[in-house]
């Protein structure tokens, strides 16, 4: 397959696919002619170019995977377009729970309860509701409480190949504190 | 000079106090550590609960709900605050505010991670995914006041009753009997006295109405099973005469069972 061919077709992949792509799977579409590596490697260059002024899609990799999303200086004009008036905003409650799940994940509520130092289940419903955490069984413990971890669409949202690519906050409080030191 | 009535309640009575929000009595807690610039690991514990304290009577007395869990930590602060006035007397039980640190270091990690989120979020949030966005459903339609008129008013209520009535079809309504076995049954035999003969179909073609029909026929099978009225019938679907049974029957027996329910139409 040659090489236009090859950017071709990821395009109209992505273009298709309805959630994020692996390179893996464009590769297993040519029949393996294309390796794994490659099409990787592809992807990293039309990302790269995508980049550039003048062009309204850009290649992402998050969740495992690449897609096509919008550069964000066009939200203003999207918004108009499709009749949104603001984002929904996650509150700052909402967003401490958040932080915990993905950071400690698989996490109970009561857990989450002992380390904020305050009721979240209300919070934790909402982020259930927007899919943001997901039920991942339950702890067996006293009580049973419900495991949370976070989904695909909390990497999509916030731009993650995975969880763990989240800044680690022990070195964030350290460097902080070595800074007040 | 005269004052305005209206407005003296609104002079803050006392210092005025900042009063932003807190995401629980950990959140409050490291806000005042912060303000007064000391160590999360040397907590000055009076001055900390003090100002806790008057924190709390302020959200009292702008009448918000103080939850429970700031009241709890309230009472840690003032037993971590009588613990440390009183001369110690084991010097190796540690530090009583270590506790206390570990819970505020753990929270200050989750308060960090969170405003990581919070900066992503906000740039995330602009950046649209291929395809309709999947919560575009989900914002409510933001109508303009001037718009809602009463034609539009009632149009929707129009809506909302059509939609009720297509959700919740009519119930079947129960009529209440207007022909009963019993009376038939009555009627039946009395005819029978004086006629002798009843030829039973001809006299069902003269009810139009069938439920009337449907009395008489049950009121018919009753009066043969209590063996007061005699049925005959010649050939196959000819005539069916009613006559008198060998046994007579008294007003009581008209009356409707107790216990053995015959079904009316």
């Amino acid at each position: 397959m040659d090489r236009d061919t090859l950017n071709a077709l990821i395009e109209a992949v992505v273009l298709t696919a309805r959630g994020p792509v692996d390179a893996d799977s464009i590769s297993l579409a040519t029949d393996r002619e294309v390796g794994e590596g490659a099409v990787e490697e592809t992807l990293k260059e039309m990302s790269a170019q995508w980049e550039e002024a003048g062009r309204g899609i850009r290649l992402e990799r998050s969740a495992g995977g690449w897609r096509c999303i919008t550069p964000a200086q066009l939200d203003h004009y999207l918004r108009i377009f499709h009749g949104i008036s603001s984002h929904q905003k996650l509150s700052q409650a909402a967003l401490e729970v958040l932080a915990l799940v993905a950071h400690r994940q698989p996490v109970t509520l009561p857990e989450i309860n002992f380390i904020r130092g305050t009721n979240s289940s209300a919070v934790t419903r909402t982020l259930l509701e927007r899919r943001l955490v997901r039920l991942a069984g339950r702890k067996k413990v006293v009580g049973k409480p419900f495991l949370y971890r976070t989904t695909k669409e909390f990497l999509l949202h916030f731009g993650l190949d995975r969880a763990e690519d989240l800044p680690d906050p022990e070195e964030l409080v350290e460097a902080e504190t070595a800074s007040d030191a | 000079m005269e004052v305005n009535p209206d407005l003296v309640d609104f002079i803050p009575i006392g210092p005025p106090v900042e009063l932003p929000f807190f995401c629980g009595p950990l959140d409050l807690l490291l806000h005042l550590i912060r303000k007064n610039e000391v160590s999360i690991y040397d907590i000055p514990i009076v001055t900390i609960c003090d100002q806790y304290n008057e924190h709390i009577r302020a959200m009292q007395e702008l009448d918000l709900e103080v939850a429970g869990e700031f009241l709890w930590m309230a009472a840690w602060l003032l037993q971590l605050k009588s613990k440390l006035l009183l001369p110690r007397a084991v010097e190796e039980e540690g530090d009583p505010r270590e506790e206390l640190v570990e819970r505020l270091l753990a929270y200050r990690r989750v308060k960090e991670l969170a405003s990581i989120l919070h900066d992503k979020d906000l740039v995330r949030q602009c950046i649209w995914p291929a395809g309709v966005r999947p919560d575009i459903g989900d914002e409510e339609v933001e109508l303009d006041w001037e718009e809602v008129d009463l034609q539009l008013l009632a149009e929707t209520y129009l809506d909302v009753m059509q939609s009720f009535a297509a959700a919740h079809p009519p119930p079947l309504e129960v009529l209440p009997l207007r022909y009963t076995v019993q009376d038939k049954m009555r009627e039946i035999y009395h005819r029978i006295l004086s006629d002798n003969l009843i030829p039973l179909m001809r006299h069902l073609n003269r009810r139009p109405d069938p439920e009337e029909a449907v009395a008489l026929i049950v009121a018919t099978l009753e009066l043969v099973r209590l063996g007061a009225v005699r049925a005959e019938q010649r050939d196959p679907f000819t005539e069916i005469y009613l006559r008198k049974g060998e046994r007579a029957l008294d007003e009581t027996e008209f009356q409707e069972p107790e216990d053995e329910v015959v079904d009316g139409p």
